[in-house]
């Protein structure tokens, strides 16, 4: 038995390069970015990734994506209201943006246009043979925003930037590039209804002395695929924290893809995923510290209900040249039903002596005597149980410190309590 | 900051030729043909005066190895391996089986008291007080105190002698040579090996199942407590060999029994291979015990030769509550590819894994263990401490899966790494799966260097600092080291103090 067969291509693999065939026409673009098109769909047709792809080990991609929807233009779907009150609010709906705004500081150009007349070619990279979230976003993308916060702006306002889809398909992109000493608090939202298939990469270019809240809040129905890339560099002394909270779609990959790569940048990732019905989430994380001096945490909190699967990976590269590198993960799960599975592969890859790093992970249930502690004072045990993984999951998002940031998302999370709770 | 400049000086300057065990003996050798093919299976099994069904079972190996493809997930780097450049048998001529010591050639004797390794029943090992022949029946279940270490010597492609079987055998325990074992015991053969390793399992163990040559045989009888430590010297000698032995423990209901392995090898250029499968049963309240120095030649300071060392070593839990428990010191090999692993698949059943991995010069070590829970209430425990100098590597790949039906499983997990130098690596990749809700699971890893603030704490003491990183160094194994069986713990000890010579002295 040889199992170096010939790829036999999936249905979903056949759809996605044959719709390529078809929209080749529509897809905006010049020479150079039909180039990158190209060598994508190339990438596509050679398979996608399967379990035996170490990034990709516990989503077997080829295997979980059993069908791609059509592409549908007929679809209906409408803005939503902006998470954080006042934002400044961008939207895309179902893949195609609006006229943009105007906000001081701040430029906004409609993503369509800068593939159209070339300018984007260049940032149009790939990873690497791994990289299938970015390869396929590539051949398809039509449309996103693009944000350039000049320097020293304190924006006061939250940006927006929402990518609303109705079943089909639909690839974003939303680089955004902060200037030096320039303050910002974005927020990705993630959402639509109908089983669509939807790819988004945000790019993320922080300045010399920036700083950055970027939430992402992905709230796809059940139905959805949501395949993720969201890719940052931070500049000397820059500041970011990334929120992410899934609390949605069916197969969801979410990755973070981070450089550390001027000294006394400071790195932080907070995570929360709800899983629920028959949902598989997967965040997967990156993250190089390529300069000396500087810190990263990353804190990830996951709750698994039903037949969900959950996937968290992480992978702190601490390079030869990057002393004084201070560096912790945790992630933590509470598994709460008897058909749900979660897998954590937390890696450290350091190649300099002088280094701080450390990373923890725990799988368990509910702690008994926690239980026991509410129940002997009255509380029956299913309020006791909602209370404690609450407890568990606001911890995180209390951490964020900004009341008006923090209380919208706890209203997410009690909205998904009360579905799924 | 001097004192860390200091270390790091220090650290350029070692030399892995520091190798103790790297002399060559001419012995008189039966060789077989180099490379690989059916005949060459035939001869192995032909040499061992295998019955039918060994010879068959080899074949089948060797048909299904044809078809495997090499593993490259492991984070080592190798030139690719000429299978056809290697001698897979090797045996010192003047042992067609030798019955007692006395004709086992002088040479191969002198190689062990070269090593430090008694074959001579008489001999215990250094600073441990001999009881006056102690009675097997008196001592009954309780530790046995003679220190005495029954020696299996496993020469190139054979075993040369086993020291004890005698007194062992009053006892019910059967020790002996795998090759033995499969003529004078088939029926145990035929019941457990390939049952935890099966030959399809990987690359290397699929390659071992076609061409092993030897390897020990241990079976520990229903309620019997092995009255001595039993242990295993692994001595490749021959050039372009390859060793590819085959151990196969088992125990029975409430049996125990401690076990204990030991490897060198000369110094040379051209690097060897070393594909070994180990096999652990454990029946019903069975306990087994397995510990391993490795100190394969690791190569010089450029990197040069040494023992590719592709190991794989499973424990079946197989009976409610059995435990078994590994306990590893790696120095060695300048590849080192291994994954003790526990099934749990008893009831109540423990799996334990305690390793020190020390890697220096070019060294490439990429280490760790398995922990599958599938029984009910099943724990197993991982300590790793990981120690990376010079131009090495140092690898934790460890796995960690409760199955649907494993409820309460429990797992800690702890494994920090120590990096000596600033050209070396240091990785965790841990996987660890849950698919029963039940289950708790935690990992802690840490990396760090020996802090200024530690060593600053000893020197003040009045201690030098070469003497205050020792301490430190051996502070952060010391989990490990108290795991071990109290000779071993001593050779251990020094063997870390080898390794990281003229970094920690």
């Amino acid at each position: 038995m040889n199992m170096r067969a010939e790829i036999q291509r999936t249905p979903a693999e056949a759809a996605i390069v044959d719709a390529f065939g078809e929209r080749l026409s529509l897809l905006p673009g010049d020479g150079a970015v039909m180039v990158k098109r190209d060598d994508a769909i190339e990438q596509i047709k050679a398979g996608l990734p399967t379990r035996r792809v170490e990034s990709w080990h516990y989503t077997d991609l080829r295997r979980l994506l059993a069908s791609v929807p059509a592409f549908d233009a007929s679809a209906e779907a409408k803005p939503i209201a902006a998470l954080l009150e006042g934002s400044t609010l961008l939207s895309i709906v179902n893949g195609v943006s609006a006229a943009t705004p105007s906000v001081d500081g701040v430029t906004f150009q409609r993503l369509g246009d800068k593939l159209v007349d070339g300018s984007y070619a260049p940032a149009l990279v790939t990873y690497g043979s791994d990289d299938a979230v970015g390869a396929l976003n590539t051949a398809f993308v039509a449309d996103g925003y693009f944000v350039d916060i000049e320097a020293g702006t304190q924006l006061e306002k939250p940006i927006e930037l929402q990518n609303v889809q109705a079943g089909g398909q639909s690839h974003v992109r939303l680089p955004v590039r902060v200037g030096a000493g320039a303050k910002a608090t974005i927020v990705e939202r993630q959402t639509g209804e109908g089983a669509g298939l939807a790819s988004s990469v945000s790019q993320l270019l922080l300045g010399d002395d920036a700083e950055v809240l970027w939430l992402i809040v992905q709230d796809q129905p059940e139905t959805a695929t949501h395949l993720a890339q969201f890719k940052a560099e931070l500049g000397k002394n820059a500041k970011l924290t990334l929120f992410v909270m899934n609390a949605g779609g069916k197969l969801v990959r979410q990755e973070v893809i981070v450089k550390a790569a001027g000294e006394g940048a400071d790195f932080k990732l907070r995570g929360v995923n709800l899983l629920s019905g028959e949902s598989h989430v997967d965040v997967t994380m990156v993250l190089d510290h390529t300069v000396p001096h500087t810190s990263s945490t990353e804190v990830v909190r996951n709750v698994v209900t039903g037949r969900a699967k959950g996937v968290f990976q992480g992978r702190i590269n601490v390079h030869q040249i990057a002393q004084k590198t201070d560096a912790r993960m945790a992630c933590n799960t509470l598994l709460l039903s008897d058909d749900g599975e979660f897998s954590t592969k937390p890696e450290l890859e350091i190649f300099a002596d002088d280094v701080a790093c450390g990373h923890g992970a725990t799988v368990t249930e509910i702690d008994r005597n926690h239980l026991f502690y509410l129940m002997a004072r009255g509380v029956d045990e299913k309020t006791a149980r909602g209370l404690l993984v609450r407890a568990f999951l606001a911890e995180v998002i209390e951490e964020l410190e900004d009341e008006t940031v923090v209380e919208p998302l706890e209203e997410l999370l009690s909205n998904w309590f009360a579905t799924h709770g | 900051m001097p004192a860390v400049q200091e270390t790091i000086e220090q650290v350029r300057k070692i030399d892995v030729d520091q190798y103790k065990y790297g002399f060559e003996s001419f012995i008189e050798m039966d060789k077989a043909p180099k490379g690989l093919s059916e005949d060459i299976v035939r001869f192995i099994s032909a040499k061992k005066g295998e019955p039918e069904w060994m010879l068959e079972w080899r074949l089948g190996a060797y048909r299904r190895w044809l078809t495997l493809d090499e593993p490259n997930w492991a984070r080592v780097d190798y030139p690719k391996i000429d299978f056809q450049d290697i001698y897979y048998y090797a045996a010192p001529k003047s042992t067609p089986g030798p019955t007692s010591l006395d004709e086992v050639d002088p040479e191969i004797l002198k190689v062990y008291e070269k090593l430090g390794i008694p074959l001579r029943e008489q001999e215990i090992l250094a600073g441990v007080e001999k009881t006056v022949d102690p009675d097997l029946e008196e001592v009954g279940d309780n530790v046995y105190k003679s220190g005495r270490v029954a020696v299996d010597a496993v020469f190139d492609s054979v075993s040369v002698v086993t020291t004890f079987k005698e007194e062992l055998a009053k006892a019910g325990v059967i020790f002996c040579s795998i090759s033995e074992a499969i003529r004078e015991h088939p029926e145990l053969v035929k019941k457990y090996l390939g049952t935890v390793v099966p030959t399809t399992d990987n690359y290397y163990a699929t390659l071992n199942s076609a061409v092993f040559t030897d390897g020990s045989f241990v079976f520990v009888p229903k309620g019997v407590r092995c009255p001595m430590e039993l242990s295993t010297y692994f001595r490749i000698n021959e050039k372009n060999t390859g060793q590819f032995e085959r151990t196969l423990i088992i125990a029975e209901e409430g049996a125990y029994v401690s076990y204990l392995e030991g490897c060198t090898a000369p110094q040379r250029d051209e690097n060897q291979l070393h594909a070994a499968v180990v096999e652990l049963v454990a029946l019903d309240d069975a306990e087994i015990k397995y510990s391993t120095v490795q100190n394969w030649y690791p190569g010089d300071a450029q990197g040069k030769g040494g023992i590719y060392n592709f190991v794989t070593k499973r424990g079946d839990c197989r009976g409610d509550r059995s435990k078994i428990s590994w306990t590893q010191v790696e120095t060695g090999s300048a590849i080192t590819w291994k994954y003790p692993s526990c099934i749990l698949r008893g009831d109540d059943s423990r799996g334990e894994f305690y390793s020190i991995a020390v890697s220096n010069g070019y060294q490439q070590i990429d280490s760790g263990t398995k922990m599958i829970h599938l029984g009910k209430n099943t724990s197993s425990r991982i300590i790793s401490k990981g120690i990376a100098a010079g131009f090495s590597q140092n690898t934790y790949r460890g796995q960690v899966s409760a199955h649907r039906k494993a409820t309460n499983a429990r797992n800690f997990t702890q494994c920090d790494s120590l990096l000596i130098g600033n050209q070396c690596g240091a990785h965790t990749v841990p996987y660890i799966e849950a698919k029963n809700a039940t289950a708790q699971f935690e990992h802690e890893a840490t990396t760090s260097k020996i802090s200024d603030d530690q060593k600053f704490y000893v020197m003040q003491r009045g201690i030098p600092e070469e003497e205050a990183i020792a301490l430190i160094v051996n502070g952060f194994v010391k989990e490990v080291i108290q795991e071990l069986p109290m000779e071993f713990a001593v050779e251990a000890q020094k063997l870390i103090g080898i390794s990281l010579e003229g970094s920690v002295g």
